[in-house]
């Protein structure tokens, strides 16, 4: 958990201070959003709770209700 | 607006073909569960129906030249389709750079560093990518012959220590696999390493010259091809039918490596070239990523979003399979089917949209 938060404070400094000083708002708006995302995604992460995988939603999408598969071999 | 300043040249489109297609290697043992000892022609029929597709790619890239993906689907679809389409694109890559990722995690974990921690292998790695997204497409190109060099002597060389105890036997009988099982295969390699050259559509709007990007990216993608069938030929002609149930044939296969019992265990070379030529593949995968998501947040810059898209295809990556069998099934299946309409359908119709609509000229001359 001290290293994620380490981590993500040195991401912060090494990006977030040129953002300002060049005025990039429409680049610190994106950066905050992803930086949220992975901060997000690194806590629970590290907390064991459990992440819904995209590709396990996908296969049953795919498989499950359109009922495109393949045969086992 | 272009966010790459940078420019590479058609050798080194070829280069980073190459290396690009032959970074799946280790990638062909989903295939080889499926058909065995015919895996070799399924690399050449892979091939065979992937060129016209490849071939839509670079017709497109000369025709949008200067755009990258995410601006021609803009220009072809308009500005809701094509962002729509863009969005697929984006998950497309994402997932695609996490399976990569995780298959540099598998690797170590299974064969050369199992007491490491999953999560730092994934992060270590993950940072060595970003690393050289950050240094830019130049960088990168400019060291691409080196990749592929060392996938190619680490290929030949190993199937060269092998030949005598190849049995050429082990390719018979020729034609007994059912076709569904041959098809299913067919697919695998069409998605795996040939479709996912799509992801080259963020990079070849930065060549600066057009007139040779169609011989290059053929003969890059000759290359790739023949190390992928050097590779299953010596793996099948060294295993046989146990080929099928080793986690890695290529590993089990330069395992028996043992000339004088002195040049033994030399899996460490695939080791090597296996996570040099993924570092590239996923650097390639990770920029077109980068630069995808910038160019549709329309930013100037794609440098600030590596570190944050790296601390999320970190955590995609550790959580998105259970476990390798989980991996395998689900790449097998719905993980080749998701992404035909990307590869396989959007390339070709954007193409015929743009020849019907006269794009780009149309669109340059309203400004856009």
């Amino acid at each position: 958990m001290i290293i994620l938060i380490v981590v993500y404070i040195l991401i912060l400094v090494l990006n977030v201070p040129g953002l300002i000083k060049r005025k990039e708002w429409r680049e610190l708006t994106a950066f905050s959003v992803l930086y949220v995302i992975a901060f997000t995604l690194g806590l629970l992460y590290v907390l064991d709770v459990p992440i819904p995988s995209p590709m396990k939603g996908l296969q049953h999408l795919i498989a499950d209700v359109l009922g495109i598969k393949y045969p086992k071999h | 607006m272009s966010i790459e300043k940078g420019k590479i040249c058609n050798l080194q489109l070829l280069f980073l073909i190459t290396g690009f297609v032959q970074s799946s290697v280790l990638l062909i043992d989903f295939t080889v569960v499926i058909t065995e000892h015919q895996t070799w022609m399924v690399i050449l029929a892979g091939l065979a129906i992937a060129i016209p597709f490849i071939l839509s790619y670079v017709a497109l890239a000369k025709r949008f030249h200067g755009m990258n993906l995410i601006q021609i689907n803009d220009a072809v679809f308009g500005r809701f389709l094509g962002k729509v389409i863009s969005v697929y694109y984006i998950f497309f890559l994402m997932m695609t750079l996490s399976f990569n990722i995780l298959d540099v995690g598998e690797l170590y974990a299974t064969f050369l560093m199992p007491d490491t921690p999953f999560i730092i292998l994934l992060i270590f790695f993950t940072a060595t990518c970003a690393y050289a997204v950050y240094k830019g497409l130049e960088v990168l190109a400019r060291v691409s012959h080196l990749f592929v060099v060392v996938g190619v002597i680490v290929i030949v060389s190993t199937f060269l220590l092998l030949i005598d105890q190849m049995d050429f036997s082990n390719f018979l009988p020729l034609f007994e696999l059912p076709f569904i099982r041959i098809f299913h295969g067919i697919h695998i390699m069409l998605s795996i390493p040939f479709g996912e050259t799509i992801a080259f559509l963020m990079i070849m709007g930065y060549i600066n010259k057009t007139e040779h990007m169609v011989k290059n990216t053929l003969i890059g993608l000759f290359i790739g091809t023949a190390s992928l069938l050097i590779a299953a030929v010596r793996n099948t002609a060294v295993l046989g039918n146990t080929e099928a149930i080793w986690t890695s044939p290529s590993f089990q296969s330069t395992r028996l490596i043992d000339i004088g019992t002195v040049l033994t265990r030399m899996d460490f070379l695939i080791g090597i070239a296996q996570t040099i030529l993924i570092f590239f593949k996923c650097s390639i995968l990770f920029y077109a990523l980068v630069v995808a998501v910038s160019q549709l947040f329309g930013l100037k810059s794609y440098l600030p979003l590596v570190l944050p898209l790296a601390g999320i295809e970190v955590i995609i990556a550790a959580t998105v399979f259970q476990s390798p069998v989980d991996h395998a099934a689900i790449t097998q299946d719905a993980g080749i089917i998701y992404s035909v309409p990307l590869m396989f359908v959007i390339p070709p119709l954007s193409l015929l949209i743009a020849k019907i609509r006269a794009l780009p000229k149309a669109e340059r001359g309203k400004g856009v």
